[in-house]
C-alpha cells in the first residue's frame, strides 16, 4: 500500500511529464500529508474479491489482412473500483483534482481503470511508434482527441461524475474505463483487491463495488468514531 | 429486422445494458475468435446501373451479414474465415484460407487458400464500418463492358455497350447478357498463395493466384496464373505510400483457343496502382490511381495492336467534426483508352466520374449510421447523370 501511495505522488508531481505512468493513479486532490494524517484519522477498507477476471477483448479477425498482426500487451483486468455511494458533507471542499495519466503503450491502455475528481485532466499520451487515436461515446464525457502519433499527448478534463468508456478508433480491441468522481471517496483496488477509503468521519456509509463497467456489489458499512471499519465485498 | 435489432441496442444502450455483444467472442480459450458485421443499405432505384457490382445488385442497396473466424491453433498456424450473405440470401465463403508464420517473432506470413486482395489501397476499406462513405470506389465496383467468357466480334460490337457493362452482350463466346469486369473486384476473393512481410517502414505482399485482379476465382478458368505485389512505406505514421502491380490471364481459355488459337494465358490484364494516404487529429485523405490494361486476342476483324485501358483517379477525405460524427467526401473517375470504330476514334468504354458526400454518426462505437449523396455521370449508356441519396446502418463486433 506504501508504494501505491508513492505511486500517486509520482502521478500528481510529474503532471505531463511523459514518464511511465503508474499502475493505478487515482486523483483524490489531496496532498501526501493530508493523506497520511486522513489515514491517522480511520476509514473504510478491505478487499473486493473478483471471483471471475474478465478476458481481455480479442482483436477482431481481420480476414482481409494479408498477414497477422504484430505483438501486443493485454490489459491487467485484476483491479476493481470501491466508492462511496453517497459522500459526506466534507467530502464537498474545494480541493485541486489533479492529473492523471493514461498512456497507450503497446496497443494497450495503461492504466486499464483510472478513476479521478470532477475537473480532474486525463492525459493520453502515446508510447507507440504507431497512430492512436482516443475517443469516448460516454454521456459523462464524449470527446475525440484524433490521430497523433509517438511522443505525442492530449489532455482531456473530466467535467462531469460518471463513467467514462475509453477507446481507439483504430484498434477496436484497445479499451479502458474512466471513473469521474464528485467526492474523493473512492479507491482502485490494487491486483489483489485491496483498497482504502481514508479520512471518513464515522456514520454510516453504502459502499460500491464495481468491476468493468458496473457496479456489482454495494455494502452498508459503519465507521466507528476512530480507526477502520473492515468489509470483503465478493464479486462473484 | 436488422432496424429492430439497431432500436433494440439503441434502448439498450441507453438503459445503460448492451444486449448485442460488443467485442469478439472467444471461445475454447481464445483459440477460437469469432466477429461479425451487419450492414443495412437503402437507396432508390439505380436506373444508370452505376452501383451494380458483379454479383448483380447495387452496392447501395443491400442487407450484408458477414461473419469472420480467426482458428488460432498455434503460434505458427492460424485459419481464417469470412462468410459473407448479401441481399439476405446470397451466401458465400468470401475468404478461407491457412496463415502460417514460420518464425512467431517475425513479421513474415504464409496464406493459402482463398486469399484477401492484394493489389490495391482500397480493397480493404471498400464496404461496411471500413468504407468512410457508402458508395464503393469506380475502380472497385464499377462494371466495365468487357467480359472473361465472351469478346466483341469487331470494334463496333465493343462500342455498342460501352456504358452498359452492368449486363453487356458480344457475339462470340457466351452470346447470353451478363455484367462486365471492373477493374478490381472486391466482391470475390481469389485463390492462390500469398507472402507477406514487414521490415522496418516498409510493409509488402505477393501472391500468385488462380483468376485476374477484375475477375477472381475459385477454380482457374485459363492456365495462366496471377502474379500481384503491393509495398507500402510509411516514413511516418502520419504518412503512407503504396505501390501495387499485378499480371494475369483474364480470358477464358476455351474461348481464347477457339478464336485465336493462340496459347493460353496470352490475353492478359495487366494493371498498375499508385497511392497515398495523410492522417492527422481530425483529417484523413487518401488517393489513389489505378491504369489497367486487358489485351484480346486478334482475330477476324478484331486486330487491336493495344490493349484496352482503363485509368481510375481517386480522392477521399474525412473529418470528424465532433466525437461520433464526421463529414467525409469522394471524387472519382474511369478514362479509357481509344480505338477506331466505324464513326472513328472513341473510347471503348464511357468515361465516367462520381462525387460521393456524406456524413457518419456513431450511435455507439459500434454502431453507425451513414447518409451520403452521389452524383454520378457517364459519357454514354442510357442514362448519363444520375444523383443518389443513400442511407446505411452498420453494426459490428
Amino acid at each position: 500500500m506504501v508504494l501505491k501511495w508513492l505511486a500517486i505522488v509520482a502521478g500528481l508531481t510529474v503532471m505531463g511529464a511523459r514518464a511511465p505512468a503508474a499502475e493505478v493513479m487515482p486523483t483524490g486532490g489531496a496532498s501526501p500529508a493530508e493523506r497520511n494524517e486522513a489515514r491517522q484519522n480511520g476509514g473504510i477498507r478491505g478487499r473486493l474479491d473478483i471471483r471471475k477476471i474478465d478476458k481481455p477483448v480479442e482483436r477482431r479477425p481481420d480476414v482481409a489482412a494479408p498477414g497477422a498482426a504484430g505483438p501486443r500487451d493485454v490489459p491487467d483486468l485484476r483491479r476493481g473500483v470501491v466508492y462511496l455511494e453517497s459522500a459526506p458533507r466534507s467530502a464537498f471542499d474545494e480541493r485541486d483534482p489533479g492529473h492523471a495519466v493514461m498512456d497507450q503503450r503497446n496497443e494497450r491502455f495503461v492504466p486499464h481503470v483510472l478513476a479521478v475528481m470532477v475537473g480532474a485532466i486525463v492525459d493520453f499520451p502515446n508510447s507507440d511508434l504507431i497512430y492512436h487515436n482516443v475517443f469516448s461515446l460516454s454521456r459523462a464525457k464524449r470527446f475525440d482527441l484524433g490521430r497523433y502519433a509517438a511522443g505525442k499527448s492530449k489532455g482531456v478534463r473530466m467535467d462531469r461524475p460518471g463513467v467514462v468508456r475509453v477507446f481507439c478508433d483504430i484498434h477496436s480491441h484497445m479499451s479502458a474505463f474512466v471513473l469521474v468522481f464528485n467526492h474523493p471517496f473512492f479507491d482502485v483496488t490494487d491486483v489483489d483487491g485491496h483498497f482504502e477509503l481514508p479520512s471518513l468521519p464515522s456514520g454510516s456509509y453504502t459502499i460500491v463495488g464495481w468491476y468493468e463497467g458496473e457496479a456489482r456489489v454495494t455494502r452498508s458499512v459503519v465507521v466507528p468514531p476512530s480507526g477502520w471499519a473492515e468489509v470483503e465485498l465478493v464479486v462473484q | 429486422m436488422l432496424g429492430c435489432a439497431v432500436l433494440a441496442l439503441v434502448i439498450a444502450h441507453d438503459a445503460g445494458a448492451q444486449i448485442l455483444p460488443e467485442q469478439p467472442i472467444s471461445v475454447a480459450g481464445g483459440h477460437i475468435v469469432l466477429g461479425a458485421e451487419v450492414s443495412a443499405t437503402f437507396a432508390p432505384e439505380d436506373p444508370g446501373f452505376f452501383n451494380y457490382t458483379s454479383y448483380e445488385f447495387s452496392a447501395l442497396r443491400n442487407l450484408r451479414l458477414s461473419v469472420s473466424t480467426e482458428i488460432r491453433a498455434t503460434d505458427h498456424l492460424q485459419v481464417l474465415g469470412e462468410v459473407r450473405l448479401d441481399q439476405g440470401r446470397v451466401l458465400e465463403a468470401y475468404g478461407l484460407f491457412l496463415r502460417v508464420r514460420p518464425w512467431p517473432a517475425r513479421r513474415f506470413d504464409i496464406q493459402a487458400g482463398r486469399v484477401p486482395p492484394t493489389f490495391g489501397a482500397m480493397s480493404r476499406t471498400a464496404y461496411g464500418s471500413t468504407n468512410l462513405l457508402i458508395g464503393q470506389p469506380l475502380a472497385y465496383q464499377y462494371l466495365t463492358s468487357i467480359r472473361p467468357d465472351a469478346l466483341p466480334g469487331t470494334p463496333d460490337d465493343l462500342l455498342r455497350m460501352r456504358g452498359r457493362g452492368w449486363l453487356s452482350r458480344f457475339p462470340v463466346g457466351n452470346t447470353v447478357d451478363a455484367p462486365g469486369l471492373p477493374l478490381v473486384n472486391t466482391s470475390r476473393w481469389d485463390t492462390g498463395v500469398q507472402l507477406h512481410g514487414l521490415a522496418g517502414m516498409i510493409e509488402w505482399t505477393g501472391a500468385v493466384t488462380a483468376g485476374s485482379l477484375s475477375d477472381p476465382r475459385f477454380r482457374d478458368n485459363n492456365s495462366g496464373r496471377q502474379v500481384a505485389g503491393r509495398a507500402v512505406v510509411r516514413p511516418s505514421a502520419a504518412v503512407a505510400f503504396g505501390l501495387s502491380a499485378a499480371r494475369g490471364a483474364w480470358l477464358n481459355e476455351t474461348l481464347e483457343r477457339e478464336v485465336s488459337g493462340a496459347n493460353s494465358g496470352s490475353a492478359q490484364q495487366i494493371a498498375f496502382g499508385v497511392d497515398a494516404e495523410y492522417s492527422a487529429g481530425p483529417f484523413l485523405v487518401r488517393g489513389e490511381a489505378i491504369r489497367s490494361s486487358w489485351r484480346l486476342p486478334e482475330f477476324g476483324t478484331l486486330q487491336l495492336e493495344d490493349p484496352l485501358t482503363s485509368i481510375s483517379s481517386l480522392l477521399e477525405g474525412r473529418y470528424k467534426i465532433s466525437p461520433g460524427l464526421y463529414l467525409a467526401a469522394r471524387g472519382e473517375r474511369l478514362d479509357f483508352s481509344t480505338i477506331r470504330g466505324e464513326r472513328g476514334l472513341l473510347e471503348w468504354d464511357a468515361r465516367t466520374w462520381r462525387f460521393e458526400g456524406g456524413v457518419g454518426y456513431s450511435i455507439t462505437r459500434n454502431v453507425i449510421v451513414k447518409g451520403s449523396f452521389q452524383r454520378n455521370g457517364r459519357d454514354g449508356g442510357r442514362v448519363r447523370r444520375e444523383t443518389l441519396f443513400a442511407g446505411q446502418v452498420v453494426y459490428w463486433f
